[in-house]
């Protein structure tokens, strides 16, 4: 049973950079030790948060990438639980989500070259072919969703 | 949409033309551009709670999600973009609320 997860934890800002890569390897150990791997691993750095946690106005957030079975994230989530250090953590399935994108993505890919093949053209879209010509006339739209929200 | 016929796409919101002029009729009649979901027409299959550049024009002020009747997002994708919000609002990525 291979699954695959994104696991992010954010470390209190206090953590050093040695304390991270700690944090790191210790999920390492709990996914090696339980027939895992650890697909991908990223940084983000030293974010602000998007409000306070505790006292904390900013963390260290890590994203890990990781293919196991749903025991190994059981126990990496009962573990990160327990560490004072990580005051948030996240674990999300992904390889279903992922799947579905995947298809839909190929679907639409296969539909618009078989379209264009109908009609006469070269399957793959030319370099400089134009086509939504109306997306430029949308700015005055009252509810535009754009920049000027923010 | 009051028993009178929409002008165009008219779309989305209940009130569409007729109440919003003036006696005069100076005004034209107000034009609704029919609104489209913009991750079908950006064809963004895949809502990420991790984009919050992505996420944010979809919480407004205070911080709450869009809904679907103003920005047009359909059904599907207003789903998805949901439970991206509420991933991202986990880890303190976007605000809950604002004070």
């Amino acid at each position: 049973m291979n699954r695959k997860y994104e696991l992010v934890y954010v470390v209190s800002p206090e953590a050093s950079d040695d304390q991270v890569a700690e944090l790191h390897s210790q999920v390492d150990a709990i996914v090696q030790r339980m027939n895992g791997q650890i697909e991908k691993t990223d940084n983000w750095g030293r974010r602000k948060l998007a409000y306070e946690i505790g006292r904390h106005k900013e963390g260290t957030y890590v994203l890990e990438v990781i293919n196991g079975g749903g025991d190994l994230m059981k126990e990496i989530d009962r573990r990160l639980k327990v560490i004072d250090l990580v005051i948030r953590h996240l674990v999300v399935r992904v390889d279903e989500e992922q799947g579905v994108v995947d298809r839909t993505r190929a679907n639409r890919t296969e539909n618009s070259r078989r379209r264009r093949v109908a009609r006469g053209l070269p399957a793959d879209r030319q370099p400089g072919e134009g086509q939504r010509g109306e997306v430029d006339d949308d700015r005055d739209d009252r509810f535009d969703l754009g920049e000027e929200l923010r | 949409m009051n028993g009178k016929k929409s002008f165009g796409g008219g779309g989305g919101r209940g009130k569409t033309s007729s109440n919003q002029q003036g006696k005069d009729g100076q005004r034209r009649p107000m034009f609704r551009r029919r609104k489209v979901c913009k991750f079908c027409s950006d064809k963004i299959d895949d809502i990420n709670y991790k984009d919050v550049r992505m996420l944010m024009p979809f919480v407004p002020e205070r911080a709450k999600v869009l809904p679907r009747r103003i920005s047009g997002t359909c059904a599907l994708h207003q789903r998805k973009l949901r439970t991206a919000i509420m991933r991202a609002r986990q880890l303190a990525l976007i605000p809950y609320t604002t004070e």
